[in-house]
């Protein structure tokens, strides 16, 4: 055999996925109003401030519990508000 | 629900699959529409989120767990040629085909007869998983950690390679350095560098210290950052294979800053420190980091990719005006017109360094202007790092007046670390430092004759958490 047609073996150099648990969805709220729900934001403060406002301002009847940092790191949640939290929405503005 | 930016939807979706949540429910905001015309787009949908019903595959669980052979292909080299040269195309605002095994270049098929050739660089065996071989502490991304987020690693912990938190073993590592064109001998630095697990930066230059840098022949004089030496090029390459093969990076996509990217990241970079060149009493980057002399050490830095501040600018000419008898502008600056070095000649460079930009430096300089340093009186690294860092003190009035402060101190709701007290107590002309700590600064010393120096932005504590120093003989 010709060495230009020769079959070589070549190896992956993909790294390994470990085995990954896929979570479903955590079930919808059926409303908000009176719900209590965690509203945790990093970055910019032009999206974080005016996002606080209009959830506080539309959606009154919510209790909002509110994170917020400027930095890249999100702010976790307690372990407490974890038990109590019944929605949350998390944002990453970078 | 997840409110995030429309151009980050592919890495997101990445990173929710890894994190076991790959049908989170996301909103986009705008990078242009000013916060409350933004607002009124998304929070409709924002909110309807979660109270609309689940989708049949939205309350699917299960396992992913995705497939990855040994062997990728089989057939002649002229065919694994094309194969490992296959594209695909990355939507918007990336817009173009980008490799999926290699960084664009054409590469060493890594056949197993290669893999072996390499393999034979190391004592470790070729399914032995990549694990950190001392321990430390690094900004390592957990899986359910925070972002970022500090924490304590274990000699024996397996690496995971960032951004996608995947592991490797030593086999793996080899057919990235097959692949990158590395010779046998070189192997222990790839593996060194690849057990930062974190050559997914905007900006990655692999920093070799001890007696490897001449076994295996690098260049730390003329030209270093030019091409030509094997064993720069390719280990340099290696570290960017390793970051999109091993870590699943996809350049422009899950990496910082990658609305441009980073030059280092072009091709790879990889240089080495002169030992030869340091003056009597300067320890080496192996000695710094707390390895002894005859130990070799690979540091991975993350000079900023686009916040950058390459080159210090003056005329080799006029630097040897200045330390020869006083003459010329640098003189001029100075204010030692007509005397004779040796002289600081950092104080010419201290004009501009924080400008417009905060943190620590990493200056490559020739060995040359190492012994002007020293010859002026800084015997020892440190007292140049102590000097830089005093350098940078300015006016809490000015620190004000900068980008990043913003972002550092969290919106000045933090401590200032120098005084212990709240942002907001501190008078305006309480003196700030630019940079962290004086340790944080760095200097190389590399480079041939003629007087230049390399200013890179961001010292050795830039990237990958607390210094980022890997010992090379660990993976002989």
């Amino acid at each position: 055999m010709a060495e230009k047609e020769k079959i070589y073996k070549c190896l992956s150099p993909v790294g390994n996925t470990e085995p990954v648990d896929i979570h479903p969805l955590a079930p919808r709220l059926d409303k908000i109003d009176g719900k209590e729900i965690c509203f945790s934001i990093c970055g910019e403060p032009d999206i974080t401030i005016a996002l606080e406002k209009e959830l506080k301002t539309r959606y009154p009847d919510v209790n909002w519990t509110i994170k917020k940092t400027y930095g890249t790191n999100p702010v976790r949640l307690s372990e407490e508000e974890m038990k109590t939290c019944q929605g949350v929405i998390q944002g990453v503005s970078w | 629900m997840l409110l995030t930016f429309d151009d980050v939807a592919y890495m997101n979706r990445d990173t929710a699959r890894e994190s076991g949540t790959p049908n989170i429910r996301m909103v986009w905001a705008s990078r242009r529409t000013p916060g409350p015309a933004d607002v009124d787009n998304y929070i409709g949908p924002l909110l309807q989120g979660l109270t609309r019903p689940l989708t049949e595959e939205e309350k699917t669980g299960g396992t992913w767990s995705p497939e990855n052979p040994r062997i990728l292909f089989e057939g002649t080299l002229e065919e694994a040629d094309k194969f490992y040269q296959q594209t695909r195309h990355i939507p918007p605002p990336l817009n173009a085909p980008l490799a999926i095994y290699t960084d664009g270049s054409a590469i060493r098929i890594p056949t197993e007869e290669r893999v072996k050739e390499m393999l034979s660089g190391t004592s470790h065996k070729p399914d032995e998983l990549i694990t950190y071989q001392s321990d430390r502490v690094t900004r390592r991304t957990e899986v359910g950690g925070a972002a970022g987020a500090s924490v304590e690693l274990r000699k024996g912990d397996a690496v995971q390679f960032q951004p996608l938190k995947r592991t490797a073993t030593v086999e793996q590592v080899a057919v990235n350095a097959v692949m990158a064109g590395c010779k046998p001998e070189f192997f222990p630095v790839v593996l060194a560098a690849a057990e930062s697990g974190t050559l997914n930066g905007d900006n990655v230059m692999i920093v070799v210290s001890g007696p490897v840098v001449k076994e295996i022949g690098m260049n730390t004089g003329n030209g270093f950052l030019d091409p030509g030496n094997p064993a720069n090029n390719t280990i340099g390459r290696a570290g960017q294979l390793m970051a999109i093969n091993l870590g699943g990076a996809v350049p422009g996509v899950n990496r910082m800053h990658a609305s441009m990217g980073g030059p280092f990241n072009r091709g790879g970079m990889c240089i080495a420190e002169n030992a030869d060149g340091l003056p009597e009493g300067w320890r080496g980057l192996n000695e710094e980091m707390g390895f002894k002399k005859n130990e070799s050490v690979a540091m991975i830095f993350g000079p900023s990719g686009i916040q950058t501040n390459f080159g210090g600018q003056h005329s080799p000419g006029g630097y040897r005006a200045l330390q020869k008898s006083g003459h010329g502008g640098m003189a001029r600056r100075m204010g030692v017109k007509g005397i004779p070095g040796p002289h600081n000649f950092l104080e010419f460079h201290a004009f501009s360094l924080w400008a417009n930009r905060e943190g620590a430096y990493t200056f490559i300089i020739v060995p040359e202007m190492a012994h002007h340093l020293h010859d002026y009186g800084f015997k020892d690294k440190k007292d140049v790092y102590e000097w830089l860092w005093k350098k940078s003190f300015i006016p809490l009035k000015d620190y004000r007046n900068r980008s990043w402060p913003d972002l550092i101190t969290n919106g000045w709701m933090g401590i200032e670390k120098t005084s212990g007290k709240h942002w907001k107590e501190l008078p305006d002309d309480y003196m700030v430092p630019l940079v962290a700590d004086p340790f944080d600064n760095c200097i190389l010393i590399a480079g041939g004759p003629e007087e230049v120096i390399l200013t890179l932005s961001g010292g050795r504590n830039s990237t990958a958490g607390s210094y980022p120093v890997f010992s090379v003989d660990a993976w002989r």
